[in-house]
């Protein structure tokens, strides 16, 4: 377009131009009085050696080529090209959206390692707490255990004394008496036997 | 004759048999005889056999049983008997019977009483006490 308002505009000059190189050449003036501004442009291009035929030829095969080239080549090229760029930018996003859920991953994967911990830490104290009662049960009942053998203990012993006392108690006065039935047995003459009967007899009539 | 009858007889007939308190030997075979008489064999024996049970209570009533160790005079025993005769309101003899096993002193037994001033009671007694 620069290309083509420069042809105009130098289109446009021209006519003074050649109203002053007309006055020496006056008998021209007739000739280029009957051409029209295009011939004047034509004739400009060809005194810049452009021959408008060729030119024209030239566009219209740029043309065909332009098209060609941008319906072929440029259209297909801009397609990948635009497929390429939404490839990279879809993995460029994916691998945003993988960092974001490897973080979030970790983030979770931290939490639950914490969480993991902290109910680890629970149960240990848990598991020690009842330990340390479990131990302090088994004290406390081996304990009562304990005392309560050492008092069974300790009546069995007592009654298996009062038990000898008595036998050695009973045991002591059977010999005695037996000794002292058989020592009267002997001792006793008839005498002795009829006062001690009469003493009975007596005592019966109190 | 049911059991009941029977020593209801026996009761009679040991009351028939007493005088004075006291069972009479007269009196005993006079129902003796009578009964042999009025009662078939079948019916006889029972009834004596209670009447025979009565007649020994009635007589061990009547009897002090002195067992004593060494020698008892007969006023000893008559006045052992006369104590338990004072003492049961009813006449009671004494029998005596020498038993050296109670060391010294006497046993007296009246029916279903029995009074023991023996030294072997004594004695258990003082085993049973020491023990």
């Amino acid at each position: 377009m620069t290309f083509l308002s420069a042809l105009l505009a130098a289109a446009e000059h021209a006519p003074a131009a050649t109203k002053a190189a007309a006055a020496p050449a006056a008998h021209d003036a007739p000739a280029a009085a009957a051409h029209g501004p295009v011939d004047t442009i034509i004739q400009l291009f060809g005194s810049f050696g452009v021959d408008g035929p060729h030119l024209l030829i030239q566009l219209i095969n740029f043309t065909i080529l332009a098209f060609v080239l941008y319906r072929f080549a440029i259209k297909p090229a801009l397609g990948q090209m635009e497929e390429r760029n939404r490839l990279i930018e879809k993995g460029l996003a994916d691998a945003q959206a993988a960092t974001q859920r490897l973080a979030e991953a970790q983030k979770a994967s931290d939490a639950k390692l914490n969480a993991a911990s902290d109910e680890a830490a629970k149960i240990l104290a848990d598991a020690r707490n009842a330990a340390k009662a479990a131990v302090e049960a088994a004290k406390a009942e081996a304990a009562a255990a304990q005392t309560e053998v050492i008092a069974k203990a300790k009546a069995a012993i007592e009654a298996d004394r009062v038990k000898m006392l008595a036998e050695v108690r009973g045991e002591v006065s059977r010999l005695v008496v037996e000794t002292a039935a058989k020592v009267l047995e002997q001792n006793l003459d008839d005498a002795t036997r009829g006062r001690l009967n009469e003493a009975a007899v007596k005592q019966l009539a109190r | 004759m049911s059991a009941a009858s029977v020593r209801a007889e026996a009761k009679r007939l040991l009351a028939l048999s007493l005088e004075g308190g006291v069972v009479s030997s007269e009196l005993v075979g006079a129902v003796l005889a009578a009964l042999t008489k009025s009662r078939s064999a079948h019916q006889l024996r029972p009834l004596l056999r209670a009447y025979l049970t009565n007649v020994r209570r009635e007589l061990a009533r009547g009897e002090a049983r002195i067992e004593h160790a060494g020698p008892l005079s007969p006023a000893d025993a008559d006045a052992i008997a006369a104590h338990f005769a004072k003492a049961l309101g009813r006449p009671v003899r004494p029998v005596a019977r020498r038993n050296d096993a109670l060391l010294a002193g006497f046993r007296v037994r009246v029916a279903d009483d029995v009074t023991d001033l023996s030294a072997s009671l004594r004695l258990a007694n003082l085993a049973k006490s020491l023990s």
